[in-house]
């Protein structure tokens, strides 16, 4: 998944589990950007009695650089706070809920944020600010949108707005064909180990996660307070990232003794580009690499010079890929893409590079303006949109498609001429559509979060 | 087991059999009142609450201290042994 349950440590925490980021102008606002984390991956929305929430003892955070070393010089914090009000039901609601601060609902949960800059200077941006509930059901959570979407999301000032709470998941893949090793539907007949074809399957429809988002000015972002207009101008480009971190000590309590946190925060989980943990980092540095920031990763840049799944699609799908198999220098084309950003003379009027630091982040030219919906493309720059990822990344960009599509070889002709693409790495898809609930044209643009009393179980199959 | 005996012991178990062969023979510890020192410092101001001390390898004297978000690292070769000592005896006991 872009980054679910990405490695074996954070799989095991997922309060604390960046699922995905996003990072685009608003469309309905362009001199604003948008910037939203997701964390809780796969929630099932009947998942009661003690349903998804975020953590107390968890800081989350979004960060910008806008410097070009992956430092972080804008750093948004975002801490949660969890009242029990009936102490004495098991109940998560003693009746409908039918208001964001309904005293029928038994936990809610309350945030603050902060603005950090680079010198560590605070603002505090909002505090006590109202969390929603989720969507339980009908009886629960009546009317549940007009209820309680528009009544989460907080004025910040300065033009600017926030929402943390459950949302539809955004993100599509086929998750069941993808991780059995590596099928792409409807291509199992090319597969090493061959079936007959089937259509995709959404694995994440239906599913919910916590988003945190938030919505500022553009020249809150840039490093000269600048709103740059002119797609070519370095100030334009930022790297954007989400992290979630715990203090480093949790001291189990015993008999009536609470559990106590103690020490400074530490990193365990964060995300930039879709998948990089996932699919380019290993096995044995997948922990690891959550725990370290951007401005560390040269060390990873290794993988994405030679990726291994690059490596097995030939093999998995034989006769397929045979320029791909064929072709033994450094990738050059994904270390643009997902570790510096695409310097000019590539794509036309184009550039999202923060130099040459290697750094994995979403790299946003805010110069770039909104697409019009009713010519957006999911596939983003490789469709044409210059306005989707990998400059930024919008809620319905097909990240799954275009990832594949650079990892097999569509992209490597922008940087080395010499080299012809395989048919397939220009139709390669993992098969899926997008059936995730609508998203909004609003903030925070990702749909209502699917209730549990509507929604229906996977149907088992052996 | 003789001096002699029990000298040898010593010289060939690791740091760690060292530690709670000693402790073994604390005679404090074998009464349960291990103290550090015959009279405790004085404690700072507001030293109401929990803290951790953490010592990752006592060889190297460092022990971090952490108290709500705060981290503090000192060396002190001495307050390592000690803690080490202590921690030592009380898995003795």
């Amino acid at each position: 998944m872009s980054s679910h349950r990405e490695a074996p440590e954070i799989a095991k925490d997922p309060v604390a589990d960046n699922t995905d980021v996003y990072a685009f102008v608003s469309p309905d606002r362009p001199d604003t950007v948008t910037l939203i984390a997701n964390y809780i991956p796969l929630e099932y929305p009947a998942g009661g009695p003690n349903f998804y929430e975020f953590g107390d003892d968890v800081l989350y955070e979004i960060h910008v650089s806008n410097t070009g070393d992956a430092v972080p010089d804008v750093t948004y914090q975002f801490r949660f706070r969890t009242e029990i009000r009936n102490p004495d039901s098991f109940l998560y609601n003693t009746g409908p809920i039918t208001a964001i601060d309904d005293a029928t609902w038994n936990r809610p949960q309350f945030y603050s944020v902060t603005r950090v800059d680079r010198s560590g200077r605070s603002t505090r941006l909002g505090q006590d600010l109202k969390v929603p509930p989720v969507n339980i059901g009908p009886r629960s959570t009546p009317h549940y949108a007009a209820t309680f979407t528009a009544a989460a999301v907080h004025n910040l000032g300065n033009n600017s707005q926030v929402f943390a709470g459950q949302r539809a998941e955004g993100f599509f893949v086929d998750l069941g064909s993808i991780f059995d090793l590596g099928t792409l539907r409807p291509f199992q007949h090319l597969h090493l180990i061959p079936s007959a074809d089937a259509v995709g399957v959404n694995g994440t429809q239906g599913f919910n996660v916590h988003t945190i988002a938030v919505q500022v000015p553009k020249a809150d972002l840039t490093h000269d307070g600048s709103s740059p207009t002119d797609p070519m101008n370095p100030a334009a480009v930022m790297g954007v990232w989400a992290s979630a971190s715990r203090q480093r000590v949790r001291i189990l309590g015993t008999g009536s003794v609470a559990d106590d946190e103690q020490g400074p925060f530490t990193q365990v989980s964060r995300l930039g580009n879709p998948l990089f943990n996932e699919v380019i980092v290993p096995m044995g540095d997948k922990d690891r690499w959550n725990r370290l920031q951007p401005a560390d990763d040269q060390q990873f840049a290794k993988y994405v010079l030679n990726p291994e799944l690059a490596r097995l699609l030939p093999v998995l799908y034989p006769g397929v890929f045979p320029h791909l198999a064929a072709y033994d220098k450094p990738r050059n084309d994904l270390e643009a893409i997902l570790l510096t950003g695409i310097p000019a003379g590539v794509v036309p009027d184009f550039q999202n590079n923060t130099g040459p630091h290697p750094a994995d982040m979403l790299r946003l030219n805010v110069a770039i303006s909104p697409t019009p919906a009713a010519h957006t493309n999911p596939l983003g720059l490789i469709g044409g949109d210059a306005a989707g990822f990998p400059n930024g990344r919008r809620v319905f960009d097909d990240v799954v498609t275009v990832e594949l599509r650079a990892i097999a070889g569509a992209t490597i002709a922008l940087v080395d001429p010499s080299f012809t693409p395989d048919g397939a790495a220009t139709a390669i898809t993992d098969g899926t559509s997008n059936t995730n609930a609508p998203y909004l044209e609003r903030f925070p643009y990702l749909g209502t979060p699917a209730g549990g009393y509507q929604t229906r179980p996977p149907v088992p199959a052996t | 087991m003789d001096r002699t005996s029990r000298r040898g012991f010593l010289g060939v178990a690791g740091a760690g059999a060292a530690a709670l062969g000693v402790a073994a023979l604390d005679p404090e510890v074998l009464t349960g009142t291990f103290r550090t020192s015959p009279r405790p410092a004085p404690l700072p101001a507001d030293s109401t609450g929990a803290f951790v001390a953490y010592v990752q390898d006592a060889t190297t004297g460092e022990v971090v201290i952490m108290t709500g978000e705060r981290e503090v690292v000192v060396r002190d070769r001495d307050l390592a042994a000690r803690i080490a000592r202590a921690g030592a005896s009380r898995t003795a006991v």
